[in-house]
């Protein structure tokens, strides 16, 4: 399913507008050292429910097989570390995503370069493509576990088709909001259309097809933790339901806290990557 | 009719801190302006007109030196003072009707007045018909002289213009020049406009402010010793106006196109549009 | 972009518009249709479009679809409703206090960024496998987009705005209510779509996962099982028409209250 909305990239936070009635001292103050201060308020919090967690722990509580201690989970972790179980499971997992986004970002960008351009094959094309995207990835997921079983295949294919729909409808959309003041200065200065291809069209278009890879990549990332909890032998999400069938709760959370770290880790790549795709969006900031 | 108090800048800077280098925009600004006078300031881009506004007003509060009313300095907004922005800054979410009446929201006066308070402004600046109009459906200039009549409706003391007929076209103008000038003589109001044309600086103004750039600073102070309804066309009109473009001309051209290239957005960003499917 | 529409790759444009929409859908209808007539495999994981109206006659009349139907939207309203409730609170809290924001925000940062799905076992450890699970898996879907987007509505309203509020006087809650709530508005509505959108992914998802109870995702699961290619046919059309009606909704909802902005943000 699909929806159009006005989503900010990701540097507006830091230009946000700032509360209107700061008083002056605050302002003075505030150079001090705006990041120490963030970094030392940002702590607590976090400790607090740790130590809570680790207190409900301690004197039971909560049953440690509902809860285990956070020492037992980075214990775990460790272990798992140490004997390369944690990262062999991490490298199936990223090869799948890396395999079925690079299919659903290929396809998606050729489907929604297609549809962008041109207006025709558009008619054709996208009332099926619509009517395809209504249905999220999960609906997919029996149909495809019937006709291409549970190997690998369909975990990329399911992957891609996560990614692919964001990438083709965002490039799709960017391309045709291309405002026409833009093509139409190309044509006074008498370009060729491969020189308004690039050097017009696509990047007054990257901020979406940006955007739209983004999203590619983070629905690819949610399918394949689906799909491995559903039918996989291997991979992070084979880690965590396997730790779930066997009550060991620790190594269900070290599963999930390394899930979150490449979510993490993938978030911050892509916003660093965005900071220099996008540069010149941002000059007035 | 209100009286207004006296205005008073002494010593006035303001310096902003771009990427932790202080740019000075403002620097030791003396000027008095008395009740009831209209004083216009002209200047080149980025010489800090916009920035003596937002001080005045009351939006800006660190500063050097005072901003006195009456002997009394400034401690924020107040609805002694109006402001028409360099942008309209309508709120996109009222209509024309609303917007102006944001002017009056919290007037001490019952909402039959308010209405009819509205009703008269929008027809002052020639919107009838237009009340219930969001601000996407209206033009640039519409939606400037929407944004005049919400200035006006609560019938400050002290009304400052931020070129205020920029986006207008020269018939409109003109008209509205002559109302402002005429609820200027009515209300006495105190009025402070910025303008890029000379001409209008010198047919509204008693005195006309010219300021140069970087940091910005008074060049000079021209008085406007010519009875009103002033004739755009006489010769004394016309030696005021040389005078005071001739201060324009002594500025290096150079140090016009450095101030533009420092000044900073502040347009309202527009957050892209973007598609996202699941 | 009109400038670009002399680009038609080769393709027939002499066929009207409204028609060409229609081509490959009817293409693949034959497809099938011949894929059975000529029997090109004879796999029973082929069935026809006969087939698989029977089976939705089937359920549609022995009420197996409105029971699951109704299990299922039930539990992705009640969910949404309270992650998007959390998830508005917590966002605008986020947003109106900086101190709160340097506190928790970081974390909550982080967090988000754990997979959905990757909750659903601790979930099911926590919860059980019964409704409440369900229930509380998917008020998470809908709490995270809800909550980001209504924090960042919140600190992007524009400055200009603020300052308008300013100058005029507003007090605490008209400007609350004139200004910034409005700003603030459209990333608010994207966040509720959002999260009614993952939701909806959550409530099918929760179905595969905690396989107790009803639902339309059970049923879709059954239908896989029992290698009962119809129903699972006619269970992506019911799940792709129920993402469809909830987009519809959201959207005349969005451009009804959004009509200020002189433009359809959402168009389906
Ligand atoms: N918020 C801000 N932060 C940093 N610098 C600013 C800010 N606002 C204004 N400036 C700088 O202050 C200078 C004066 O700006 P100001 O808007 O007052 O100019 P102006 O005289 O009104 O120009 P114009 O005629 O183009 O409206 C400019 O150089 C600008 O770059
Ligand atoms: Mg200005």
């Amino acid at each position: 399913m699909i929806i159009e909305a006005s989503l900010p990239e990701s540097g507006r936070l830091r230009s946000a507008a700032r509360p209107a009635r700061r008083a002056p001292l605050r302002l003075r103050i505030a150079p001090l050292a705006p990041g120490l201060k963030r970094l030392l308020l940002s702590w607590p919090f976090p400790l607090a429910i740790l130590a809570l967690w680790a207190l409900a722990a301690h004197y039971e509580w909560i049953a440690p097989q509902v809860l285990p201690a956070p020492g037992v989970v980075a214990h775990t972790f460790a272990d798992l570390a140490r004997s390369g179980e944690l990262f062999d499971n991490l490298k199936i997992s990223l090869l799948r995503v890396l395999a079925g986004f690079a299919a659903g970002c290929a396809g998606g960008l050729v489907l929604g370069v297609a549809m962008g351009l041109s207006p025709v094959f558009k008619d054709y094309v996208y009332p099926l493509f619509r009517a395809v995207s209504q249905v999220p990835v999960l609906g997919w997921l029996p149909l495809l576990m019937l006709l291409l079983g549970i190997d690998e295949t369909l975990k990329v294919v399911l992957i891609a088709k996560a990614a692919l729909v964001p990438i083709a409808m965002n490039t799709y959309k960017g391309l045709e909001n291309v405002p026409a003041q833009y093509v139409e200065v190309a044509k006074v200065f008498g370009l060729t259309r491969r020189q308004l291809l690039w050097k017009v069209v696509f990047p007054a278009a990257l901020a979406p097809i940006w955007n739209g890879i983004r999203y590619g990549l983070t629905h690819a990332w949610l399918a394949l933790v689906v799909v491995e909890l559903l039918a996989s032998s291997e991979g992070l999400g084979f880690m965590i339901v396997y730790g779930r069938q066997l009550f060991q709760l620790d190594l269900v959370l070290a599963a999930v806290v390394m899930v979150g770290i490449v979510g993490y880790l993938m978030d911050k790549g892509l916003a660093l990557i965005e900071t220099r795709l996008l540069r010149w969006r941002r000059v007035g900031f | 009719m209100p009286q207004a108090a006296t205005l008073a800048l002494k010593g006035l800077s303001k310096q902003y801190t771009v990427k932790d280098q202080s740019l000075a925009v403002l620097q030791n600004i003396d000027l008095t302006v008395n009740p009831g006078e209209f004083v216009s300031i002209v200047g080149s881009s980025g010489c800090g007109k916009s920035t003596l506004l937002r001080l005045i007003i009351g939006l800006e509060l660190e500063h050097e030196g005072e901003i006195l009313l009456d002997g009394t300095p400034i401690t924020g907004t107040s609805l002694e003072r109006g402001i028409v922005f360099q942008e309209h800054r309508l709120l996109p979410w009222l209509t024309v009707e609303q917007n102006v009446g944001l002017g009056l929201i919290n007037a001490p006066i019952t909402e039959a007045q308010k209405r009819r308070a509205v009703q008269e402004h929008i027809e002052l600046v020639g919107l009838v018909g237009f009340e219930k109009a969001l601000p996407y459906q209206l033009s640039g200039g519409m939606a400037q002289r929407v944004s005049i009549a919400r200035a006006l409706v609560n019938k400050p003391e002290i009304l400052l213009l931020d070129e205020p007929f920029g986006a207008l076209d020269a018939l409109t103008r003109a008209h509205l020049q002559q109302e402002l000038h005429r609820i200027w003589r009515r209300e006495g109001i105190t009025m402070i406009l910025v303008t890029h044309d000379v001409e209008e600086a010198v047919f509204l103004g008693d005195k006309v402010v010219v300021m140069e750039p970087r940091p910005g600073r008074i060049r000079r102070i021209v008085p406007v010793d010519l009875p009103h309804p002033r004739d755009r066309a006489a010769y004394r009109f016309a030696s005021v106006k040389e005078d005071v473009l001739r201060e324009f001309g002594g500025e290096a051209p150079e140090d016009r196109l450095v101030a533009e290239e420092v000044q900073f957005p502040r347009d309202v960003r527009l957050s892209p549009n973007i598609s996202f499917a699941l | 972009m009109n400038a670009l529409a002399s680009f038609t790759l080769g393709l027939p444009a002499r066929l009207p518009k409204a028609l060409r929409g229609w081509v490959l859908p009817l293409l693949l209808l034959l497809l099938w249709w011949a894929a059975i007539r000529f029997s090109w495999t004879d796999s029973k994981l082929l069935v026809s479009v006969g087939q698989v109206w029977d089976r939705a006659v089937e359920q549609t009349t022995s009420g197996a679809l409105r029971e699951g139907l109704q299990a299922s939207l039930w539990r992705d309203l009640v969910g949404f409703a309270i992650g998007a409730c959390v998830g508005l609170l917590f966002g605008a809290a986020l947003g109106f206090s900086r101190l709160l924001e340097n506190m928790v925000g970081p974390t909550f940062h982080t967090v988000k960024q754990i997979s959905l799905f990757a909750w659903v076992p601790l979930i099911s450890v926590w919860f059980g496998l019964g409704d409440s699970a369900k229930v509380a898996f998917l008020s998470l879907a809908a709490f995270f987009p809800v909550a980001l987007n209504t924090f960042e509505g919140i600190r992007s309203v524009p400055r200009e705005f603020i300052e308008v509020a300013q100058v005029f006087n507003l007090n605490r809650r008209q400007w609350l209510t004139k200004v910034v709530l409005p700003a603030a508005s459209p990333s608010i509505f994207t966040g509720l779509h959002l999260g009614l959108i993952y939701a909806w992914l959550a409530t099918l998802g929760a179905e595969y996962l905690l396989v107790a109870g009803k639902g339309i995702g059970n049923t879709m699961i059954d239908g896989r099982e029992n290698f009962w290619m119809d129903l699972v046919v006619f269970g992506m059309i019911v799940v792709g028409a129920v993402g469809f009606t909830l987009n519809w909704i959201a959207g005349v909802v969005e451009t009804r209250l959004l009509a200020w902005r002189g433009r359809a943000v959402a168009q389906y």
